[in-house]
């Protein structure tokens, strides 16, 4: 080996790299504004879309359900001792069907069912280690939610629903005092812009 | 004089059928002249060569392929009729690394569930009204990201996902951590504070 070899050998990778950030930038012609021209929707139509929306007969229970499953299917693989999955996908388990009853609670009448998905997708994005206590709190989440929806409890649920999340939310905070090394340390932001 | 959405056609890209429905069925109230249903990316990535759509709607959860691997082949396929065309990921994650992963795959506008009729009226005014230019960069291909306006400038090397690929940017990030660990250190040496007690960080400055 002669010692421009060495030297290569030696050379981290990056010090031969090309130069990053080398961006063309293309503005392409906007022809969807040629189509539909300017003046916006009126408020008539919106109202009527939202009515729509409003008005919609989507049994949302089935889905529900479905979403439901899932999420014990999360829970009992995260608590199988003989389980070959990753952290990461451990928690994935649990977090998707979380994440698509948060999204679709609200879209067919049970925005009881989002607020309290939401808390689930909260405290699932920030634990480190899906351990027995942290599963067990969302074993609490899912028979909330499943209580929720065989009760048929549309809109926010009034102060049953305050109630119930006030339960959940003093779970996780408990859980955090308890645990705080597996709550992660990069700070989380909701509702940003795009 | 109000829009004429009847002379354009969306793709709706969704698996859950109701909320595929829904979508349609606001469209539709909305006034678009076409709207076309898929089932999951790939479903959503033939009709999209077969329709060649002025707008996309996709969902962000689906089986095969989810709305991120469908927003890179709309993107970066040579069979895409239009790499430039809006897409609009509808999801129920809000989280700023969810969106910053969505941003980073090339999507335009990022479309929080629940939503109101508003709100999905507010984003397809956005990509109708605000188009953004495009960035082909080696690593990427989208709208370009820059939207909000950085107060200061910045100089670190950490904006994309992707930089946590680069040894160099990680060796950066490294050392800027270690730094940041040492000013702790200094400080709770200098007022004798134990590791979980609280301090004033200005007190380093003086």
């Amino acid at each position: 080996m002669t010692n421009d070899d060495r030297y290569i050998e030696k050379t981290p990778a990056h010090f031969n790299q090309e130069r990053k950030r080398k961006a063309e930038y293309i503005k392409p012609p906007n022809t969807l504004k040629a189509k539909v021209g300017s003046g916006g929707l009126s408020e008539q139509i919106l109202q009527k879309a939202q009515a729509l929306l409003e008005n919609n007969s989507v049994d949302f229970q089935p889905l529900a359900e479905m979403y439901l499953s899932s999420l014990m299917r999360g829970i009992e693989i995260a608590t199988d001792p003989n389980t070959e999955s990753d952290t990461e996908s451990l928690i994935s388990g649990m977090l998707y069907p979380s994440m698509q009853l948060k999204a679709n609670g609200g879209m067919f009448h049970y925005p009881l069912v989002t607020n309290i998905a939401d808390r689930l997708v909260q405290f699932l994005e920030v634990i480190e280690e899906p351990d027995i206590d942290a599963v067990e709190i969302v074993l609490a989440f899912h028979t909330t939610i499943r209580a929720v929806i065989i009760g048929k409890i549309t809109g926010t649920g009034g102060r049953h629903g305050d109630e119930l999340m006030g339960a959940l939310n003093e779970a996780c905070t408990r859980y955090f005092e308890r645990y705080p090394e597996n709550k992660t340390k990069t700070p989380q932001e909701y509702g940003v812009e795009f | 004089m109000a829009y004429q959405f009847h002379r354009i056609s969306v793709l709706v890209v969704e698996d859950n059928q109701p909320m595929l429905e829904i979508t349609k069925s606001l469209l539709v109230t909305f006034g678009v002249g076409h709207v076309i249903g898929a089932q999951n990316g790939e479903v959503g990535f033939k009709r999209f060569c077969e329709y060649n759509n002025d707008i996309i709607i996709a969902d962000w959860m689906m089986k095969p392929m989810d709305g991120i691997s469908f927003t890179r082949q709309v993107r970066n396929d040579p069979k895409s009729p239009n790499p430039y065309v809006p897409i609009i990921l509808m999801t129920g994650f809000s989280e700023k690394r969810r969106v910053l992963q969505a941003r980073d795959a090339g999507v335009t506008e990022f479309l929080v569930k629940p939503f109101n009729a508003k709100d999905l009226y507010k984003r397809l005014v956005q990509v109708i009204e605000r188009p953004r230019q495009f960035v082909r960069a080696p690593d990427f291909f989208g709208p370009d990201r820059r939207r909000k306006k950085i107060k200061g400038q910045y100089d670190g090397p950490y904006r994309r996902e992707s930089d946590l690929h680069s040894a160099e940017i990680l060796k950066v990030l490294q050392e800027q951590q270690k730094e940041a660990h040492d000013t702790l250190k200094r400080i709770r040496e200098k007022q004798g504070l134990g590791k979980g007690d609280k301090f004033n960080i200005e007190s380093d400055r003086t």
